[in-house]
């Protein structure tokens, strides 16, 4: 690096390059300008001036790579990539090997994941996932275990492919729950594949139901059909995670995202937040929401304050919440 | 090691783990007391690098330095940087942001940032993130706001609305969404970006010839627009950045202030959010004993939160206040104001100007102007009344009024106060109202 190579590249004689303004040719001095390395300014000439032709070449494929190794966060340079590797039809799974390292590499970029999704999303090129696709996510997960950008990816990759019931999510799901029970994202991919809506038809959501604007948004979430065995089994899950480490909110917003799919009340876990509640001090201020919210609901408002105001001591940060909670309950008929 | 007492005036809330911990170490667990670990001494106030304490035990603001290193950070920057190549737009927008709640006057970089954007305008619509660079929401919506911020007619006239209007009818898709540009990704940012830059430069609403979304039956550019919000509702009770990741303290904001700039948050809000869900997730992304926020369950907290997710309650406030009248509505907080005045004060400050996500991080103009808009929007009440400046489309958004927070929980010091920004646009209410004005009184011909 260092010495200018487009200006004196043959390959590249034809070429007119389009010199950067950035505002430096007005009257006035433009404001965080950016002193550019030269071959990064020479590059990117370059790159304006076959954008601007909408060249598909491999000159301009090579051109895209060498932008990319001096600033991967050129969200420009990505797009025209895909474009020409689209147009050129090139191999693909060459360009996932190479983004892997890429990946690895720049580990806080997210204008990768979208370039994964771009070429994933071609149907002639990947009728199925590819084969070391979810062993090379689980590599990103070991530097990163909730990297959002990869998570969003993987989502939209089970929906892609249909793999809510492939063995290999839950597996990856469950390994990076052991390694730590906290990883919400872990969590909410869990969620996902368990209770997430599966009509590629309709447009994806959090929660099935959302966006119907014939339905309350209390009823999102709520299925239609409801796989009580399996339902049983994620509370049982969600119980042991708690046992672990009571004051883990992750599985305790999953068990009542768990209770709304399937369209079952709060109070069936009134023996179990009940444990971590009373005798030998609080172990879990979640336990204790939960057991105010059962109570809430069946009118009993002496324990329903009792419980907020517990709440003000337990979790003090959130003091004006807990009021707030307490004065709906005072406010209810 | 022997524990050194806090400075008096502090809590002990403040300077204590929480009551409830468990046991189980895990990589999680790991992080947030290595966090904890670098935040007590500033907590407590007996960190070196602190000064100009209160009553309250809060270091002051440091203004000066704040207000000095903005403007530095507007000027020119090392090749080191080449990594913002695709940002600056926002760096004008963070700086000018800054500037404007420190009461600084922005209007005298006018010609600077019509000089700058200029070239980053493409004809066929819309701001790339630097010349010859493709159109992008974020990039849009920083240059609008920062020509909003230094105002006037030349700063005005150089957003081609027409052409705008037009690339953002491309970018809306079937499914209500926005891309943040052609071939990128749909997101919660593309719709808050682009209802933001529709709102403040009236933009008309019918969808331009040519959009994909057009074709697919939709008629407008807020055609399904709340129910796609709608679906990224997860069930935690936050907002993820698209249907079905995680919810989000960032997404959270943009999905709110955009289905505020649609409707009035009290209609809105309670037709497509689970509001005692969304309540209780936004609630719990305070950090004890930190005060500041993280951005989702489990994570850390960094001080870019505290307008992300601290910027939510006054839309969620007002939203619970019901139908606006002709008077204030008293303020009801659902937060920690303390908490997070405290955190920003003692622990976001760089020591030589600028503010961080968290002690042990670098000072950065993104952290420093929304570091600023949480403590500017936890000092003052926001509120919306019954008369807007606006008489047509959105008038709701330009109905926000504020009034200084005087409430006992306020721990920082008189000559703290920062400069209230509007709570949809992020800068001064006058700028998004003198935009808005403008546009109307230039309305496009389609």
């Amino acid at each position: 690096m260092g010495e200018t190579t487009y200006s004196t590249d043959p390959e590249w004689a034809d070429v007119t390059p389009i010199e950067l303004d950035d505002g430096s040719n007005s009257s006035v001095m433009p404001l965080a300008s950016i002193a550019y390395p030269p071959e990064y300014l020479e590059a990117t000439s370059y790159l304006r001036a076959v954008m601007a032709a909408n060249e598909m070449s491999e000159r301009a494929l090579k051109l895209t790579e060498a932008v990319i190794s001096m600033n991967p966060a050129h969200y420009t340079v990505w797009i025209y990539r895909a474009k020409i590797l689209f147009a050129l039809n090139k191999d693909l799974n060459e360009e996932l090997d190479w983004l892997n390292d890429v990946s690895l590499k720049y580990l806080k970029n997210y204008q990768i994941w979208h370039h994964r999704q771009v070429l994933l999303s071609s149907k002639p090129h990947f009728p199925t996932i590819p084969a070391k696709e979810t062993t090379f996510l689980m590599e990103m997960f070991a530097q990163d275990s909730k990297n959002y950008h990869v998570w969003t990816y993987r989502h939209w990759l089970v929906r892609h492919f249909k793999l809510w019931d492939s063995p290999q999510e839950l597996q990856d799901v469950e390994y990076l729950l052991k390694a730590d029970i906290r990883n919400n994202s872990a969590w909410n991919h869990r969620y996902m594949l368990r209770f997430g809506p599966r009509d590629t038809d309709s447009p994806d959501a959090g929660m099935v139901n959302a966006g119907d604007i014939e339905k309350m948004p209390s009823e999102k979430g709520r299925l239609t059909v409801v796989d009580e065995e399996m339902v049983d089994a994620e509370l049982k899950f969600a119980q042991e995670a708690i046992l672990r480490a009571p004051e883990n909110m992750s599985p305790w917003s999953y068990a009542k995202g768990v209770l709304r799919a399937a369209g079952r009340g709060l109070e069936e876990w009134e023996g179990f937040a009940g444990k971590f509640v009373e005798g030998g001090g609080v172990k879990s201020s979640h336990a204790v929401e939960w057991l105010a919210c059962v109570v809430a609901e069946r009118g009993e408002k002496e324990e329903a304050v009792r419980l907020f105001g517990m709440l003000e001591e337990v979790d003090p940060i959130r003091k004006n919440y807990w009021g707030y909670r307490i004065k709906s309950v005072e406010a209810a008929a | 090691m022997t524990e050194q007492a806090a400075r008096p005036g502090i809590p002990a809330m403040f300077t204590q783990p929480p009551p409830i911990r468990d046991p189980l170490v895990t990589e999680t667990l790991d992080l947030q007391n290595a966090t904890l670990a670098k935040c007590l001494p500033f907590l407590k106030g007996i960190h070196s690098s602190q000064k100009d304490f209160n009553e309250h035990g809060v270091p002051a603001l440091q203004r000066d330095e704040h207000v000095s290193y903005l403007y530095d950070s507007l000027e020119d920057y090392p090749e080191g940087f080449v990594a913002m190549d695709a940002s600056r737009p926002w760096i004008l927008y963070w700086g000018l942001a800054g500037l404007a709640m420190l009461g600084e006057d922005t209007t005298r970089f006018r010609e600077r940032v019509v000089a700058t954007l200029r070239p980053m305008q493409n004809p066929t619509g819309g701001f790339g993130g630097g010349h010859g660079q493709t159109s992008h929401v974020a990039g849009s919506y920083a240059a609008v706001l920062a020509l909003a911020m230094v105002g006037g007619e030349e700063a005005f006239g150089l957003v081609d609305r027409h052409a705008m209007w037009q690339w953002l009818g491309r970018l809306k898709q079937p499914d209500g969404g926005f891309r943040v540009c052609e071939g990128g990704e749909e997101d919660v940012r593309g719709a808050y970006c682009a209802m933001t830059i529709i709102s403040l430069l009236d933009l008309p609403l019918a969808l331009a010839p040519g959009s994909q979304a057009r074709d697919a039956g939709l008629e407008t550019l807020t055609s399904g627009l709340p129910e796609y919000l709608s679906r990224c509702q997860t069930y935690e009770g936050g907002i993820s950045g698209s249907p079905g990741s995680e919810a989000h303290g960032a997404y959270a904001f943009c999905a709110l202030a955009c289905l505020s700039i649609l409707a009035p948050p009290e209609e809105i809000f309670h037709r497509h959010m689970d509001m005692p869900l969304l309540v209780s997730w936004l609630s719990a992304r305070q950090s004890a004993p930190e005060g500041g926020y993280s951005g989702r369950t489990n994570k850390l907290v960094d001080g870019c939160y505290s307008h992300w997710v601290g910027g939510c309650w006054p839309l969620i406030e007002s939203s619970l206040a019901g139908k606006p009248t002709s008077t204030e509505p008293p303020a009801n907080s659902l937060s920690s104001r303390e908490g997070l005045t405290r955190y920003i004060l003692a622990c976001c400050q760089g020591n030589n100007g600028g503010l961080r996500d968290k002690p042990g991080k670098h000072v950065d103009s993104y952290h420093t102007c929304y570091v600023l808009a949480g403590l500017s929007a936890t000092q003052n009440h926001h509120y919306r009344t019954d008369t807007s400046v606006s008489s047509k489309n959105f008038s709701s958004s330009f109905s926000w009024k504020s009034s200084p927070n005087r409430s006992a929980d306020n721990v920082f010091s008189r000559g703290d106060r920062l400069a209230p920004f509007h709570p949809l646009y992020m800068v001064p209410h006058k700028a998004a109202e003198e935009m808005r004005l403008w546009s109307e009184a230039h309305p496009l011909t389609v």
